[in-house]
């Protein structure tokens, strides 16, 4: 696949079809991809797919000028759907090359299993449904349900909806509903309280980095709500208040265009469990509007879209 | 100079002693990561485990958000309240030499033309009990910048780990006087300094990533107007602030008010040049695009801080690099950056 | 904690400048009483209501917030109110998922004629408050442990 998707950058770069290809190239540390976002054909050449493509990568394409070539797995290619819905991209400037996804492994469950850091692993390797890991000369495999992404094992489209060339044959979704939303189930086993603590005592954590918002590529507000001063909406001082104001109304600022792709979880360098918002709100969407995001590039984007007649057993 | 050990048993005796003289914090682990926390015994296995804190020590000095001071007004006009020094000295155990030398990168910073009230009555109300590294990181680069992962002069006391037992290099008087009472403290032998001697050996060895600090000064001003090789290197940021936040020598800050009706309280709290607005102003704003902001990013820490204070401000430690989530890498930007324009 | 006698709950409303606000008006010449907990604020439309405005009126200490606007298919600007709907929907759902009491949010369709549903809406909310309590929410900065001190002043 991996030699495929070369050949294919490398010919729509030198047809001139794109001026960008959007990849993923190997990562300066182990077990880690970076994204390579390049216009030279030469470059093509270091191009990876392996179990460690995280990134969302369409986040860069509100800020490419240009036709773009980008590499996308399922939910990626619901992002790209998501700009297209919004009118941030147009269809006619990217060239999706899909990537059935089989799941990207999550490292921290892993150094949680097998009890050691990530540098101190010497390989990790897909094997079907399984994942072995290497230490030395010990081989530990565990199955995937344990080491994948918890938003992978949940996902129900890992196979790009969308897309011009498809690397592969569709990957069949492990749709682990539970573990998707084992985080969830839990707060909403809580009082209203309990949960509010909850999240007050994980919002005081948040140091307001921004990474979980700039990595989303739903967020693509030229100027955030954070930044108006006139009027004040939350000040920039990390105090769980306005954190966890940010997160809350960031959430529902980008109801049905998130794609659940978990970027914003993986990014919080203090291990706030943004996922279960973004998750929440994701569900949330469907039960109430029976709307999945990024499946359909001529359908409304959810929020300004309306039925005549809708539930409205909460208005007076 | 007769070094002093202690048996890693006996560590958690330690801190216990220690606690009921000074705050002593400790490395934790709270939802996953691990932090400098009030030691409460809680962790007491953080040895096991224990390689760096996600958040550097000068958030201990420095912090994330900080009260200035608070205000009101009345008909006599405006009436400021400081904040009541706290007296109480922190004692920081297990901090790494990367994250200390750091500590005295930034006092040059708190020191200069002004004299910070904030953080510098912090750093001489805290003890520093440094823990020497076994395991770096692949992420660490500390000893290109002249950094032994297992040695420290910017600490109080240095730990070195020679096995069941830590070796106690005495620092300064304050750690002397720290460790001439400390339960579990035996004289150290001939054999146990051959040890540590060693340890540092390995340890600075363990540490693979570098970068060649020589040819940077060169590189970096032959580099500053190549806009096509910035505009590369920039690609992938998302302009967040995780580097600079994490970052144990980086140190810009935003002053903001909290204003209700006739009070309010003026904090100070983490800023990022990596952020679009960080230089906007009403009629423009000098690094709009990301490229000015990766460049400077890189020049001030490894071109305008030396220039200004002699050192580079940066100590190796990798956090940007393990933190990123796209993977941008200073090391890699250094490696490549063009020789001549 | 005040005693509950002592407490009256302060209500934010958004009222669409061409009917709820209107209806608030006519509730004013038609004599209806209403109770005074409400703090009116005039938007162009319900759909000019962000989420970010309810969040913000709770951060500010109000008890509860209300969005009232004209009845579907009757909205001046066509469809503004139909946005409404659907982001108050989610926005009282997700945030009572966070942990704020969803009687805290509350909305109304109040046509420019109905002088009376608008005295009865704020009559009705302001009696749910009542019973929800005072917004606590917001209030203790937390000093925490170490974990916290560590990142923060």
């Amino acid at each position: 696949m991996e030699q495929r998707l070369r050949q294919e950058a490398k010919t729509l770069l030198e047809q001139g079809k794109v001026d960008y290809i959007i990849g993923f190239e190997q990562g300066s540390l182990k077990f880690t991809t970076a994204p390579l976002i390049t216009k030279d054909k030469g470059d093509t050449d270091r191009l990876v797919i392996n179990p460690f493509i995280v990134n969302n990568l369409s986040v860069y394409l509100t800020d490419i000028e240009g036709r773009v070539g980008i590499v996308a797995k399922g939910c990626d290619s619901r992002s790209i759907v998501s700009l297209i819905q919004d009118n941030k991209v147009n269809r006619e400037e990217v060239v999706i090359i899909g990537i059935p996804c089989p799941g990207i492994i999550d490292l921290s469950k892993i150094e949680q299993l097998v009890g050691k850091d990530r540098d101190e692993l010497d390989d990790i390797t897909r094997d079907g449904n399984r994942v072995v890991v290497t230490v030395g000369s010990k081989k530990k495999d565990f199955p995937i349900t344990e080491v994948l992404f918890d938003n992978c094992l949940g996902c129900e489209f890992p196979t790009p909806q969308e897309y011009d060339v498809l690397l592969g044959e569709p990957s069949t979704p492990v749709a682990d509903k539970t573990v998707s939303r084992a985080k969830i189930e839990t707060l909403e086993g809580m009082t209203q309280e309990q949960r509010w603590q909850f999240w007050e005592e994980e919002f005081s954590r948040c140091i307001r980095c921004y990474a979980c918002r700039n990595i989303c590529p739903a967020c693509f507000c030229q100027r955030c709500f954070v930044e108006e001063s006139e009027p004040q909406w939350i000040l920039p001082i990390p105090q769980w208040q306005d954190n966890l104001i940010f997160q809350a109304i960031r959430n529902i600022h980008v109801a049905g265009r998130c794609t659940d792709c978990g970027e914003c979880d993986r990014a919080c360098p203090v291990n706030i469990p943004l996922r279960s918002l973004t998750k929440e709100m994701y569900d949330l969407v469907d039960e109430l509007f029976h709307y999945k995001s990024g499946m359909d590039k001529d359908a409304p984007p959810l929020m300004t879209a309306y039925e005549a007649e809708e539930a409205e057993d909460f208005i007076r | 100079m007769a070094n002093r050990k202690i048996n890693k048993r006996d560590i958690e005796k330690l801190l216990n002693q220690w606690g009921q003289e000074f705050t002593v914090l400790a490395p934790s682990k709270e939802s996953g990561i691990a932090t400098m926390s009030k030691w409460n015994g809680k962790h007491a296995n953080f040895l096991d485990w224990y390689r760096n804190t996600v958040i550097p020590p000068k958030g201990n000095f420095f912090p994330s958000m900080e009260r200035m001071f608070n205000f009101q007004k009345d008909k006599e006009g405006y009436h400021l309240e400081l904040p009541t020094s706290n007296e109480q000295k922190q004692l920081i155990f297990g901090i790494r030499p990367c994250d200390a030398k750091s500590l005295a990168i930034l006092d040059m910073t708190f020191k200069d033309a002004y004299e910070d009230p904030y953080y510098l009555p912090k750093r001489k109300n805290a003890l520093l009990v440094g823990l020497g590294c076994t395991n770096p990181c692949d992420s660490c680069f500390c000893t290109s910048l002249g950094i032994n992962p297992a040695e420290s002069s910017d600490v109080d006391l240095m730990l070195i780990d020679i096995g069941d037992e830590f070796l106690i290099e005495e620092v300064t008087d304050k750690g002397k006087k720290l460790i001439a009472a400390a339960s579990g403290v035996e004289e150290a032998s001939e054999a146990d300094e051959a040890k540590a001697k060693e340890a540092k050996e390995a340890s600075y060895n363990k540490v693979t990533r570098k970068i060649d600090t020589e040819d940077i000064k060169r590189k970096l001003s032959s580099s500053f107007d190549n806009q096509d090789f910035w505009e590369e290197i920039a690609a992938k940021c998302i302009s967040c602030g995780i580097c600079t936040f994490l970052c144990p020598t980086c140190y810009c800050f935003d002053i903001n008010d909290e204003l209700a009706k006739g009070l309010g309280a003026r904090f100070r709290s983490w800023d990022s040049c990596a952020f679009p607005i960080y230089t906007k102003m009403p009629m423009e704003n000098p690094r709009e695009e990301k490229w000015r902001r990766v460049r400077q990013k890189v020049y001030h820490k490894y071109g305008f801080y030396p220039m200004n204070f002699g050192v580079i401000a940066c100590t190796g430690c990798g956090r940007c690099i393990r933190q990123c989530p796209v993977n941008w890498d200073i090391t890699q930007t250094l490696d490549i950056l063009p020789a001549e324009a | 904690m005040k005693k509950e006698s002592e407490w009256e709950p302060k209500l934010v409303g958004f009222l669409c400048k061409w009917c709820s606000y209107a209806g608030a008006d006519l509730a004013g010449t038609s004599r209806k009483k209403y109770p005074a907990n409400i703090g009116v604020i005039k938007v162009p439309c319900s759909g000019r209501v962000d989420s970010l405005f309810i969040l913000k009126a709770l951060r500010l200490g109000f008890d509860g917030v209300l969005v009232s606007g004209c009845h579907p298919g009757d909205c001046h600007y066509q469809t503004g109110n139909y946005r409404a709907r659907r982001r108050i929907a989610i926005t009282k759902k997700f945030l009572e998922y966070m942990g704020i009491e969803p009687q805290r949010i509350q909305a109304s369709w109040v046509s420019a004629s109905e002088g009376g549903k608008f005295a009865e809406v704020v009559t009705e909310t302001t009696e749910k408050l009542k019973q929800t309590g005072p917004n606590q929410l917001f209030i203790e900065e937390r000093q925490g442990d170490g974990a916290k001190a560590t990142a923060r002043g």
